[in-house]
C-alpha cells in the first residue's frame, strides 16, 4: 500500500451492531456508508461501515462505549 | 411412433409435450413452427439420452425425430426454456420493493442497499433498471440508495420509475434519480428483456 486509504471500514460480529452503529452515525451527522463486507476482508457479518479517513476520530469517538467495534481496515481499491 | 402438433404453442408447450410423449413411447415426432421450440425440444431430447434428428419443411415447419435408445430409462430433466438468443433484449434489472426478499424487513432493507452498492460496482451494469410499488422509495431523495442509483445511472444506466406508484406515495416532486415512467414504458422493456433480475 502506498498513501494513504481513500476510506476505512469498520467491522461489527453482528449486523444488528452495525445498524446500531449506523443509527448513532447518522444521528451524529458524520458521513458514513453501510455496504456490504470487501470480498478481501473476512468478517461473520456481511456488512459493514464505510467512511473517510477525515471521519474516523469522530466517528470512533462517538460509538465509544455505545457498539462494540471488531475492527477497523483501511479499503485499498 | 406418436406425433405431437405443438405448432402454434410458445415455448415451454413444446418441450413439454415433447417431454410427456417420449417419456411414454419409444419414438416421438414434434411438429414446431418457430426455432427458439426446435432448439428447446431438440436440447431436451439430448439431454433425455435420445437420439435426436430434425429436418425443416415448408412454411417455417421444423420435423424433430426422438427416439429413445434401445432399453434406456428415460432420466429426469427439468423442463428448460431458452430463447434462442438470449443475448438480444436489454439486461434489467426490476425493484418491486425497497427491500431485497422477505420474511424480515429490517434485514430486507440492508440487502437492498447493499445490493445496489454492488450492482453499482459491477463492471457489467445493466441496461434498465424498473422500480415500482416500494420500489420507487428507493429513488426519491432521502433514499439510502440514492448515490447508488446517480452511480448507475451516470454510467448509462436508464432508470424508468413507476409514476403512478411515485403519485401513490406522495413523492413525485422528491424524485432523485431517472425519470418517471409509465406502464407502457415498463411492460415494453420487461417485453423485450434478454434478461431479467429481480433482488
Amino acid at each position: 500500500m502506498n498513501g494513504s486509504p481513500s476510506h476505512y471500514v469498520m467491522l461489527f460480529k453482528a449486523v444488528s451492531y452495525a445498524l446500531k452503529a449506523e443509527s448513532i452515525l447518522k444521528a451524529g451527522v458524520l458521513p458514513h456508508k453501510l455496504i456490504p463486507v470487501p470480498r478481501q476482508i473476512s468478517s461473520d457479518c456481511g456488512i459493514c461501515l464505510r467512511f473517510e479517513p477525515q471521519h474516523r476520530a469522530s466517528i470512533e469517538a462517538l460509538l465509544s462505549g455505545k457498539v462494540a467495534v471488531e475492527d477497523i481496515r483501511p479499503l485499498i481499491c | 411412433m406418436k406425433i405431437v402438433n405443438a405448432t402454434g404453442l410458445a415455448c415451454p408447450h413444446p418441450v413439454v409435450l415433447a417431454k410427456q410423449a417420449i417419456e411414454a413411447n419409444e419414438q416421438v415426432q414434434v411438429i414446431v413452427d418457430n426455432e427458439t421450440a426446435l432448439e428447446n425440444v431438440k436440447r431436451m431430447g439430448v439431454k433425455l439420452g435420445c437420439d435426436v434428428d430434425s429436418q425443416a419443411k415448408a412454411g417455417g415447419i421444423y420435423e424433430i425425430m426422438l427416439t429413445r435408445k434401445t432399453g434406456a430409462a428415460v432420466p429426469a430433466v427439468p423442463v428448460s426454456c431458452v430463447a434462442s438468443s438470449p443475448s438480444a433484449g436489454p439486461f434489467v434489472v426490476v425493484c418491486s420493493e425497497d427491500k431485497m426478499g422477505r420474511g424480515n424487513d429490517e434485514l430486507g432493507a440492508v440487502l437492498i442497499r447493499a445490493f445496489l452498492h454492488t450492482l453499482a460496482e459491477q463492471a457489467e451494469k445493466p441496461d434498465v433498471m424498473i422500480f415500482y410499488n416500494t420500489g420507487v422509495k428507493l429513488t426519491v431523495q432521502g433514499s439510502e440508495t440514492l448515490d447508488d442509483l446517480k452511480t448507475l445511472a451516470a454510467a448509462g444506466v436508464e432508470i424508468l420509475v413507476c409514476g403512478t406508484c411515485l403519485n401513490y406515495f406522495e413523492v413525485k416532486d422528491k424524485l432523485g434519480a431517472g425519470v418517471v415512467s409509465n406502464m407502457y414504458d415498463i411492460v415494453e422493456t420487461l417485453s423485450r428483456a434478454g434478461r431479467l433480475l429481480s433482488p
